[in-house]
This record gives C-alpha cells, structure tokens and sequence, in this order.
C-alpha cells in the first residue's frame, strides 16, 4: 500500500489526488521548507475550541474528527475530514481563536506549519492561495449544510401521524 | 471609506483592475440579490447597506444567518467552486453593490496574489461564523438563552460593549429575531416582555438598552 509518509511532499505518490497537495514542483518545495511531518496517535486533540491558533495542520494520512462543543459537553460532529484536508485554517488565516475541535480518530500523520509560516508561503504561493481558497469553500459548504440540518431539520422531517 | 474593507484596501494595480470588471449597482429595500440554489453567476461586494443571509426549508421555514455588513462579499463560496449559492441575499436596506461576473473574478484571483489572500481571509470569517452558528443551534438548551446571546453579541459593536449600559438598534422585527434564533414571533415576543419586566432591558423607540448585562449574561451561559 502506498503512503504518504515519505519525508517531501515532492516525493508523494499521493499528491495528485489529495486537495491541498496538488501544487507546482517550486511550490511543494518551498512548503518543504515549512512544514515539520509528525505522527499523530488516535484520539490525540490537534486543537480544541476556544484555543488561540498557533498553525495548521495538513492532514496526510488518516482521519480527524470536527466538531463543535458546549458549555456542558454536548458535542456536535461538524465533519470527518480525510487526507488532503488542512486543520485549522479558518481559525490561523482570521487570527481569531479556534471555533472547532479536532480530534483524531484513525493514527495519523499530519504536516504541521506555524501560523506565521502560512501566512507569508501562502502571500508568496499564489497556486497554494487558490487552493486554500478552494478549501475554504468547500468547508463552507459542508459547513452551511449542517447550519441547514440542525437549525432546520426538525421542519424538514416529515410528521409523524399522531392519530 | 476603503480601510477594513475588502478589496477596497488593494495596491492599485489590484484595484484597477477590479474596476474594471465589477458592475456598481443600485437596489431598493427588499431585492432579492440571488437565491439559495440557483447556479452561481458571480460574487456582489457589499458597499452601502445592509442585507440579509438566510437559508429556507422546504416547508418554507426561514433561518437568517447573518445580516451582512458594508464591505462582505455575497455569494463567495458558491462563487469560487461552482455549486449553487446555499444562502439568500436580500437588501433590508437601499444597497449600493459591486457586482463581479464568475469568470471574470476567478481571473482576478489568479492574477491577483493579495486579492487572492483577502478572500481566504473573509472566507476564514464566514466559516467561523457558520461554526458559531452551529454550536447555537444545535447545542443551546433554550430559545431565552439564544436571544441573550444574540443581544450580547449585537451590544457589544460600536464600542458599546465596555459601557455600564449598551445600548443597541433593533433593526429587526420580532419575526426576524425569531428567524436568527431558530424559534416562533410568538416566542421572541414573550422573551422580549419578560426581560422588560424583569428589569433587564429597556425598550425606548427602536434603542434597546441593556440595563442588567450580568443578568444578561447569566442567561446566555446556562447552556
């Protein structure tokens, strides 16, 4: 089975098929430079709501679960995001503490890049600035439907016949 | 007027071009800039005026989500990956905006680095808003608890948050508030009669001040 262990992401076999990873040889280079590769067990917490955001974590192999949380614990499944996905990265771009949790729930590996270090490769990465912008949207969505179920979902289920 | 605001604070190299293939725009109160499911046919920049986000069930029930601001770009999502908007925009107020066709902005954004990055960023601010709007919905325990929440929040711009008493604009109707918070007019008509007899707000025009903001508080954190 292939992987996406291999220590540069020019090296991935991966790549193509994987989101944020599908960018230009000078590109994935340059973020090379950035990112620090690191296994991540299962159950580990990436970062918890309410955290300020130090960085973002691109997800290279394995599972994390988003997800949101109240005041007494009740928790909320947002996504399960998969590889090719970045973490963290409405929190890191908006300089606003993180509005979600993510956990992981397979053994995973992840790239890790400092908050500081994304803003300034992504300024002077163009295709990696489109790609995130690609990423956002998406998470949007996804975020926008679940906005739709949980606020509207009661309305939308059909009605039981009560006689 | 350009400081803050998206696209309006772009090298001018950026901005020229921007000029160049947004449409200024002019809509009364109440028109409707797109509707949710209809294919994207471009992004609208936000230059005066307010207007209002929502989503829609099928029985025709209404969520409002946001009411956006001078300066949001409209339809940004849908626009950048080519789904249909998943929210509708309507002015509330007279609005002026920019409109900017599909092709022509997916163009700017790859020729243009820093605009580029400003739609991340404002991208970044709708997800987190989304978040938010998820965790109330679907983790606050009460309808009381939601509209404290939604009257913290409201209070807490303009610089009002750090006085004794913020004071805030309602803007919206009971029906509307009922739409943000996801409950009945009815609802948010009894909730808004008990805070006043309770002494924890004060009705003068269309001023609402908060005269208790403990007592607000506690509400909005008995989740």
């Amino acid at each position: 089975m292939e992987t996406a262990m291999t220590q540069s992401c020019r090296d991935c076999a991966l790549r193509s098929d994987r989101l944020f990873c599908d960018l230009p040889a000078d590109t994935l280079a340059a973020f090379d430079e950035v990112k620090n590769s690191a296994p991540v067990t299962r159950g580990t917490l990436l970062f918890r709501e309410g955290q300020p955001a130090r960085g973002v974590f691109v997800l290279c192999e394995g599972r994390v679960r988003v997800s949101v949380c109240s005041e007494s614990g009740k928790r909320l499944t947002l996504r399960t995001a998969g590889p090719g996905e970045v973490m963290g990265l409405s929190a890191a771009l908006s300089g606003t503490p993180h509005e979600v949790t993510a956990e992981a729930i397979d053994n995973c590996q992840v790239a890790m890049v400092k908050r500081k270090d994304l803003l300034r490769f992504l300024r002077e990465h163009r295709e990696a600035c489109l790609q995130v912008v690609n990423l956002l949207s998406q998470d949007l969505h996804v975020a926008y439907d679940r906005v739709r179920s949980v606020g509207l979902g009661r309305s939308r289920r059909p009605r039981m016949m009560s006689a | 007027m350009r400081a803050d605001r998206i696209f309006c604070d772009l090298p001018t190299l950026a901005l020229q071009a921007f000029e160049s293939i947004k449409y200024a725009t002019a809509y009364p109160k109440g028109a409707v800039l797109f509707v949710e499911g209809q294919a994207p046919r471009g992004i609208f920049v936000l230059c005066k005026g307010r207007v209002k986000l929502s989503i829609c069930a099928t029985d025709g029930k209404t969520l409002i989500l946001k009411i956006a601001e001078p300066g949001e770009v409209l339809g940004l999502s849908a626009t950048v990956s080519g789904k249909p908007y998943e929210l509708t925009a309507e002015t509330i107020d007279p609005c002026q905006v920019n409109f900017v066709k599909r092709e022509d902005f997916l163009r700017f954004l790859r020729d243009h680095a820093d605009a580029c990055f400003k739609v991340a960023e404002q991208l970044s601010d709708k997800y987190n808003n989304a978040c938010h709007e998820v965790r109330s919905l679907g983790l606050s325990h009460s309808a009381g608890e939601k509209l404290a929440r939604l009257l913290l929040e409201w209070s807490s711009k303009n610089g009002e948050a750090a006085k004794q008493e913020p004071r805030l604009k309602l803007a919206l109707t009971h029906e509307e508030i009922a739409q943000m918070i996801g409950t009945s007019r009815e609802t948010v008509t009894r909730l808004f009669a008990d805070l006043k007899k309770r002494q924890i707000v004060q009705a003068k025009g269309s001023t609402l001040v908060i005269r208790n903001k403990i007592a607000l508080r506690s509400m909005a954190t008995s989740g």
